[in-house]
């Protein structure tokens, strides 16, 4: 339902977008006009321009382990807190993390309320419409989370055809189960966040829910309200990587972050903070 | 994590949706009056565009009215950005003024004419029928509904978190995704429970003040 509200929004936002740029020539997004405003100033992208003259970059994120949470003395860390930071004194601006709701990453980008999404985003083609990725920096895959009692029930997806799945709304896990002859024959609950989906299996609404692995991982471990549930590596993971999303057309941004992204690989930095946080095994660059 | 950290931490949560609360009621209260002088206006104009604006935003969810406000002037390439708080609070306080304003039309439309007309033959002037007569009348008789919608309001806030703005619900939902533990979502609604007790309350203690006058 709210997804459908979104949509119509969305659309309704976009009319008003195409009525505003008349004379843009292509016209099919809200960045057209701010592509028309770099024409003036001689050809140069304006997107680093903008970043820059701001001095500060706001990131996108939402509170998930390893990604991105606050310890307990109340700073926020994690390996892509800690990534942002090393890539940002590379570029000489501040980062500001500013708190999502992940499934509006593409409102806030286009409303310019962030400027990267970067909190292990996996790229996709339906999301490499909407934004513009810089390279990628880590593998990911997707992982089925049961009850620990069914864990035997499930050893390859074909078992778990006709049960019900959660996860979240368009995420990698919901590409995984369209794409798998089993599992898209579930019933499919659409979840708002990862969390949720996890919520789902533990109080019994959902048989299963296809989240994210290291998300699973840190998730379920001891400790937790989530140690009765297990995390099944039953997936036939096709090729998924973790990269950091910006505006369409923020070329110049993304090259300058490819950049520094390339530089820390080669110090070494990168792979000491994978390390930190027990990801030096889905690094995908300077490992 | 400790009782008391969560605690302290939905407390924080808390604090924004007390913010939320309090400006709105503050700022709706007498601009939902200045609607419905709009929308019982002689002048035809005034009237049906007053008219229109309550439709449309009684007519669509508060949730869409946020993002719209939040997101909407970035989507169009407007140089003005709200703060996530500034645009919760503009969106509510419109929201709930064409709430109120109903409520408010409604009160006045139930005091009988006799009561003008006994007040223009004292030699009386319009306003002074209105602030002297009728509104203390209309306030006694709208205390329930808005009691009503008040409650609804503390309850409401919780929708500020479409937007990221880590309100109450949103602050327990913090402490799940990072601990993966779920008792806090539960512990809220104790938040919840013991604040509009506190407000019922206070509203029972205003209709008692009230009682004197027998409308």
């Amino acid at each position: 339902m709210k997804k459908k509200i979104l949509s119509v929004l969305m659309g309704a936002v976009m009319c008003f977008g195409l009525c505003g740029c008349n004379g843009g020539e292509s016209g099919s997004d809200v960045n057209g006009s701010v592509d028309n405003s770099s024409s003036d100033n001689g050809g140069a992208s304006s997107d680093w321009n903008y970043i820059s003259g701001k001095g500060e970059i706001i990131i996108g994120i939402t509170q998930n382990v390893p990604m991105n949470y606050y310890g307990d003395d109340g700073e926020l860390i994690g390996f892509e807190t800690e990534f942002t930071k090393a890539v940002c004194e590379k570029l000489g601006v501040t980062p500001k993390f500013q708190e999502i709701e992940w499934s509006k990453k593409e409102f806030e980008l286009n409303a310019k309320t962030i400027d990267l999404v970067w909190n292990g985003l996996t790229v996709t083609d339906e999301r490499k419409e909407n934004m513009l990725f810089s390279k990628s920096y880590m593998k990911n895959k997707q992982a089925t989370v049961v009850k620990a009692e069914n864990a035997d029930k499930y050893p390859t997806t074909a078992e778990m055809a006709n049960i019900t799945i959660a996860f979240e709304s368009g995420s990698a896990g919901e590409n995984v189960i369209k794409a798998d002859e089993a599992l898209k024959n579930c019933k499919q609950v659409p979840n708002e966040a990862q969390k949720d989906a996890l919520l789902e299996v533990k109080s019994g609404t959902a048989d299963a829910c296809i989240i994210d692995f290291t998300m699973a991982k840190a998730a379920t471990a001891e400790g937790t309200d989530y140690a009765d549930l297990k995390v099944l590596e039953n997936i036939q993971n096709t090729d998924e990587e973790y990269a950091i999303g910006a505006r369409l057309g923020d070329t110049e941004t993304i090259a300058k972050i490819d950049a520094a992204i390339d530089e820390l690989a080669a110090e070494g930095k990168l792979l000491e903070i994978a390390k930190k946080y027990n990801l030096d095994d889905a690094l995908l660059l300077g490992a | 994590m400790s009782f008391w950290d969560v605690t302290r931490q939905l407390a924080d949560g808390f604090g924004i949706t007390l913010i939320i609360f309090g400006i709105t009621l503050v700022a709706s209260l007498p601009l939902g009056l200045i609607i419905t002088f709009g929308s019982m206006s002689k002048i035809p104009p005034i009237k049906w565009i007053t008219k229109v604006f309550v439709w449309i935003i009684r007519g669509t969810p508060l949730m869409l009215q946020i993002i719209l406000i939040f997101y909407g002037p970035g989507l169009m390439n407007w140089d003005i950005m709200l703060p996530r708080l500034t645009a919760v609070l503009v969106a509510f306080i419109i929201n709930y003024s064409c709430y109120f304003s109903e409520i408010y039309r409604g009160g006045i439309e139930s005091i009988s004419k006799g009561q003008y007309e006994a007040g223009q033959v004292l030699g009386m002037t319009k306003t002074q029928i209105f602030f002297k007569i009728v509104l203390f009348q209309v306030i006694k008789r709208i205390v329930p509904p808005m009691g009503n919608e008040i409650i609804t309001l503390v309850k409401d806030t919780s929708l500020a978190r479409v937007i990221a703005v880590t309100e109450l619900v949103k602050a327990a939902e913090n402490i799940i995704a990072v601990k993966s533990i779920l008792w806090p979502l539960f512990y809220v609604g104790a938040f919840y429970l013991l604040f509009s007790a506190l407000l019922t309350f206070l509203l029972n203690l205003a209709e008692k003040k009230m009682n004197y006058y027998s409308g």
